[in-house]
């Protein structure tokens, strides 16, 4: 059984998507699996959004369809074979529009909804204004689910610098903030009009409108002309989701002069911007405000403009208003909206299945989620998660729940669907929905890091990273009730982030953790903070997930554990006629991993000191390799890579991002100095309290740290072994044994 | 003008603004409609909203009123469109006239169709209406012997 939902249109800025996203998050939190299919789909959001034709429900699943305005889409629910719901978000009344093309559409809207009504299975109003109307047209089982906003992305630095530079601050006069498209159910006409009367009490004052709109409509032409003569006010037009907060931060006052509104989310958007907001009562509009703010019942300019000034000027009633709008922003939370819709869906018997009980006499039941598992996968975190399940196999009856994928890059669908068995290891592969192109994903990542973004920016990006796995979620949705436990490995990838909230009661997280322009994403706010525990490999790490969320879930530090194997260094140097003395670094080489960085600092230890050790470099090569002394041995068996690790003078870790450098835990363990990026925190951590390490972080301090370690080899290599020997699996495997016995008895309970 | 919000003294955020008023002699008529205009819309009935649709566009030569929602170059493109109807509505007449039919077609069908959804829905409504007395009737409980 799915909910998917289904929208007229899924294209960026458009409010109905941004609900459709906000919903599929309450699914996810509430068990629940399914996609959003749209009418028309923005070909950049492809990833995120099915075109409605690939729609092909099972009788028992729910489709949500969002209706607004006249959609071809309405035909279509009514002749679906499963159950059907609606979401309604309201039309635009048709009398504000006559004499214009958007007239018809606007009825055609409501006669679909009457049309409709009576063949839902359940009937959703975001509004109690808005299920009023449900109700009217005869839609049974109506219920209200409030739209809501994520706070934490109108703070002070999501705002858009340029912006906020350029619109100053209300320090001086009154500003009038407006948010919304420019339509004449808006009245803009009326802003203007107490922007007048404003400008009578202060003539610096200021009016600030955002929103769309059509340059050539009659609507938008009568606003020109009646703005002549009138100074302060700013069109800014559509903006991104930064320049909207630093809109509503220019501001000392928001006004709303709409004549009808099935919710107003800007007053919400208004009120985390901390912006006393004035509204107009009509339609949703008092209920949306649930007391806070300040609504009026008469549009009288020079009344409202005094009152604009006085919320300006008057610290404290201006307080009283803000705090009174805190506490609204509260009760519309997230919370309750997954709690109103988990009774709507419960009403007509969907709901999250109950928990098996753990049974005492047996091996728990857990499943490990991973992007990728097999004997042919290369990743830290992919052999993080292989070496868990293999030391606790023995306690637990696993199933790895993982993707086809051997690649990280595309997610190509490389090893068979179904079940498949990796050593002991029962594994289940689902198979990705689509092809990553590495290219374009990273030209994509240039445009959205660094900067705030909407939840819609955000969740494509995920979407664009990968792997979509559609199968694996419907498997948690339908078989959460069959496992005791889930551990999921890497917070990054969309079978966590998306996965993870679906049994959050009983997951842990092996976030492996990196400080990365991703992370700081609020999409990734459910992975961080709803599962069980937090399973981390450093303290830094810990430590940074700490700053990263204040709500983050209980985090401990488990690490992993090192066995190293007897290594022979001769027979290594003989099997790839090496002669001379040698520095190692074995993983992924590519860029990613900080090689290329790696590639020039040696370059200036060779031009410094032409008798300077080769590099030896193992693993998949993803990048060219050159230089004099460089030399590259391929991927290394477990026992090549002892022996490679033994007889290196040093060990190279040049990757930044790092939640734990398995690397230099295992050249501790094999009696290798190593030398690290020291702009990574976690390697600057592991070399200090190892004391067997060296940090570099340009070329100069590159060399320095090679002649260093040099020198001091002995000294560093027995620091290092004391160091290892402090990491053993079974005291990792105690931890994650404890972690999940913990779940088990809160389940029993 | 009433003014709601729970977390300020509204009566008295009222007065001062008005004595304010007063004092630069705006003083206004209160008005008479202070209500929240909260009334939802009314229902559109499908059916008969349909059929005045099909019939208001069962004719594809007729036009549309000329729109544009640009700026600018929208201007000529509305004046393009105006010439090419003025120059060519002979040809669009010919190039739709099949089109013109189909569409009277279904409407005509629609129109039948929809009076006949009508009329069967006052019958069952009918029906209900004579069965449910007589079975209220059959489940009045007895009273049970003692």
């Amino acid at each position: 059984m799915a909910v998917h939902q289904l929208i007229p249109s899924f294209v960026s800025g458009d409010a109905t998507g941004q609900a459709a996203l906000h919903f599929q998050l309450l699914l996810r939190r509430l068990g629940h699996f399914g996609n959003i299919y749209a009418g028309e789909v923005e070909p950049s959001l492809s990833s995120l959004a099915l075109p409605a034709r690939a729609l092909r429900p099972e009788p028992d699943d729910l489709v949500l369809y969002h209706h607004g305005i006249a959609s071809p889409l309405a035909g279509r629910v009514l002749h679906l074979r499963c159950r059907t719901g609606m979401v309604f978000h309201n039309i635009t009344p048709a009398r504000f529009y006559e004499g214009t093309p958007l007239h018809e559409p606007l009825v055609s809207g409501r006669a679909q909804l009457a049309a409709l009504a009576p063949w839902l299975d359940l009937a959703i109003g975001v509004s109690r204004y808005n299920s009023r109307e449900l109700e009217v047209v005869g839609a049974k089982n109506v219920h209200v689910v409030p739209l809501f906003i994520e706070p934490e992305r109108f703070l002070p630095e999501a705002a858009d610098r340029t912006l906020a530079a350029k619109l100053g601050n209300a320090r001086n006069a009154p500003t009038i903030v407006s948010v919304s498209r420019i339509a004449p159910h808006k009245r803009f006409e009326d802003l203007l009009a107490l922007h007048e009367e404003s400008l009578r009490l202060n003539p610096d004052a200021r009016l600030i409108v955002v929103g769309g709109y059509d340059s050539g409509s009659r609507y938008w032409k009568s606003l020109r002309r009646r703005m002549k003569g009138l100074r302060g006010i700013t069109f800014t037009g559509r903006v991104s989701h930064a320049e909207l907060v630093a809109a509503y931060r220019a501001g000392s006052v928001f006004v709303s002069m709409s004549e009808h509104e099935g919710f107003g989310v800007p007053l919400l958007e208004a009120m985390a911007c901390d912006l006393p907001v004035l509204a107009f009562a009509a339609a949703a509009v008092p209920e949306t405000l649930g007391g806070a703010g300040i609504a009026f019942t008469e549009k009288r300019f020079a009344f409202l403009a005094e009152l604009v000034h006085e919320l300006h000027h008057d610290h404290d009633l201006r307080e009283k208003v803000l705090r009174g709008q805190r506490r609204r922003l509260e009760e519309l939370s997230a919370a309750r909206a997954e709690q109103a819709l988990g009774a709507a869906l419960s009403s007509i018997g969907i709901a999250r299945p109950h928990a098996r009980r753990p049974r005492a006499d047996r091996r728990p039941k857990v499943a490990i989620v991973v992007q990728r598992f097999g004997d042919e996968v290369t990743g830290g975190a992919e052999k993080h998660a292989r070496d868990v399940a293999d030391r606790l196999a023995p306690y637990w009856d696993i199933t790895v729940l993982t993707t086809c994928a051997k690649d990280h890059l595309t997610w190509k669908n490389e090893l068979p669907a179904g079940p498949d068995r990796v050593g002991r290891l029962k594994v289940l592969r689902f198979p990705a929905r689509r092809v990553r192109d590495i290219h374009r994903f990273n030209a994509l990542s240039r445009t959205r890091f660094g900067r705030p973004l909407d939840r819609m920016h955000e969740e494509h990006w995920i979407a664009e990273q990968g792997p979509l796995v559609p199968d694996l979620f419907e498997h948690l949705a339908h078989h959460a009730a069959d496992y005791d436990g889930f551990v999921f490995f890497t917070y990054l990838y969309a079978p966590t982030v998306w996965g993870l909230p679906m049994v959050a009661q009983k997951a842990l997280l092996v976030p492996t953790v990196h400080d990365e322009p991703p992370l700081y994403f609020h999409a990734y706010a459910d992975a961080l903070e709803r599962p069980r525990a937090l399973l981390c490999n450093t303290p830094e790490e810990q430590a940074l997930i700490a700053r990263r969320s204040a709500h983050a879930a209980r985090a401990r530090v488990v690490g992993v554990g090192v066995e190293p194997l007897p290594g022979n260094p001769e027979r290594f140097r003989r099997q790839f006629h090496l002669d001379r003395p040698y520095l190692l670094y074995v993983g992924r080489i590519e860029p990613g991993k900080g090689v290329d960085a790696l590639l020039r600092h040696y370059r200036a230890l060779r031009r410094s000191d032409p008798g300077a050790p080769d590099l030896v470099l193992a693993g998949a090569l993803h990048m060219t390799l050159g230089g004099e002394g460089v030399r590259y041995v391929g991927r290394l068996s477990e026992q090549e890579k002892w022996d490679a690790l033994s007889g290196a003078r040093a060990v190279v870790v040049p990757s930044r991002f790092e939640s734990l450098s398995l690397l230099a835990l295992e050249s501790f363990a094999a009696g290798a100095p190593v030398v690290a990026n020291g702009d990574s925190d976690v390697l600057r951590g592991q070399c200090e309290r190892s004391g067997a390490g060296r940090c570099y972080t340009d070329a100069a301090s590159f060399v320095e740290a090679v002649e260093d370690v040099t020198l001091r080899r002995e000294e560093l290599s027995r620091k290092g072994r004391a160091f290892a020997k402090k990491h053993s699996w079974e005291a990792v495997v105690r931890c994650y044994r404890e972690e999940l016995d913990r779940i088990i008895k809160e389940t029993r309970r | 003008m009433n003014l709601l919000g729970r977390d300020v003294p509204v009566r008295a955020l009222l007065e001062r603004i008005e004595s304010r008023l007063q004092l630069r002699g705006l003083r206004e008529a209160p008005s008479a409609d202070e209500g929240v205009a909260d009334e939802v819309e009314p229902r559109v009935d499908p059916l008969s909203f349909n059929l005045g649709a099909l019939e208001e566009h069962a004719d594809p030569t007729r036009p549309l009123p000329l729109h544009t929602h640009r700026g600018g170059v929208g201007q000529l493109v509305v004046v393009a469109k105006w010439a090419f109807r003025k120059t060519c509505q002979v040809f669009i007449n010919e190039a739709l006239a099949r089109q013109r039919l189909f569409n009277g077609h279904v409407r005509d069908s629609y129109a039948q169709l929809s009076a006949e959804v009508l009329r069967l829905r006052a019958e069952v409504a009918a029906l209900k209406a004579e069965k449910a007395p007589a079975s209220k009737a059959k489940r009045t409980p007895r009273k049970r012997a003692r």
